[in-house]
């Protein structure tokens, strides 16, 4: 069995990613928030990824406010700030690129502290009634986030081999 | 004439992040959803230039660049590729494919607009009346 990756380094590495993918993309500030806050039984738009590898196994999940996630579609495709995406597809399509990069940052990472693994295609989940539940023997770990007042959640599910 | 660019990604969100980086220039850009449209396109078009999303469904990018690199009429266009993944295995691999550049997501309009340029002229379009 690999060692595993600490979780304050993994903690530490999402902090600084998505923090980097908010400014770069959305011109927006996010500030890290501890304890965990994040609505969860409300409406989400929830973007996931897999990454699997010979001694590693997981996902990723990003929560955002369907609010917050209208608000990046219209940062991301470059619309003025009164103008809303067009629908849902729009939308998803914002949030699955933000998982993507948030995903391919971390697989990436994950990669370069010795742990390979390849990753999926990003989906997307809408709703609020639903729960995510680990498998035996992952690791949760969970970062929330204020993104200039709208929370968003990273979570992150991991067992390594 | 405009340069023409070629921009292949499954993500219309991407797509349209690059379309809009160009639009003060005086480009023709052409659109693909994954490496199959994007080789189509590349034969009809001829573009001077075309950025090629890693990760896609149908004909992913690496594929995508085999081909152009096997086909005489297409194997000089000069290929940036995107991808989200920064990882030093994963840059050698792209490095190794003899792509011209490379640029890792998040990035910046103009970060695109900087390597681009470097690669084929980029005139600004003449400012509107």
């Amino acid at each position: 069995m690999r060692a595993p990756v600490p979780t304050t380094e993994i903690s530490e590495f999402i902090n600084r990613h998505f923090v980097d993918i908010c400014q770069t993309m959305l011109s927006i500030t996010a500030t890290s928030i501890s304890p965990v806050v994040f609505p969860l039984h409300a409406d989400r738009v929830s973007g996931s990824v897999g990454f699997e590898g010979e001694n590693v196994v997981g996902s990723i999940y990003l929560h955002l406010s369907p609010h917050l996630a209208a608000r990046a579609a219209t940062a991301m495709l470059g619309l003025p700030p009164e103008e809303s995406p067009s629908g849902e597809a729009e939308i998803n399509d914002v949030v699955s690129e933000l998982t993507n990069m948030a995903g391919g940052g971390f697989k990436s990472w994950l990669c370069d502290t010795g742990v390979s693994c390849a990753m999926s295609p990003p989906a997307i989940i809408r709703g609020g009634a639903f729960d995510i539940e680990t498998t035996p023997g992952a690791e949760r770990i969970c970062l929330s986030f204020d993104c200039e007042n709208e929370p968003v959640l990273f979570e992150v599910h991991i067992k390594f081999n | 004439m405009p340069t023409k660019i070629l921009s292949i990604d499954d993500s219309r969100t991407i797509r349209l992040i690059v379309a809009k980086a160009f639009q003060p220039y005086d480009v023709t850009m052409y659109e693909g959803a994954d490496g199959e449209k994007g080789l189509a396109v590349a034969a009809e078009e001829k573009p001077d230039l075309i950025i090629l999303d890693v990760t896609m469904p149908v004909m992913d990018g690496v594929t995508m660049l085999g081909k152009l690199k096997e086909d005489p009429t297409l194997k000089e266009i000069p290929v940036i590729m995107l991808t989200a993944e920064s990882g030093r295995e994963n840059v050698l691999q792209i490095a190794r494919m003899g792509v011209r550049d490379y640029l890792v997501k998040p990035f910046k309009e103009n970060q695109l607009i900087e390597k681009v340029s470097r690669i084929v002229p980029l005139q600004k379009k003449p400012a509107a009346n």
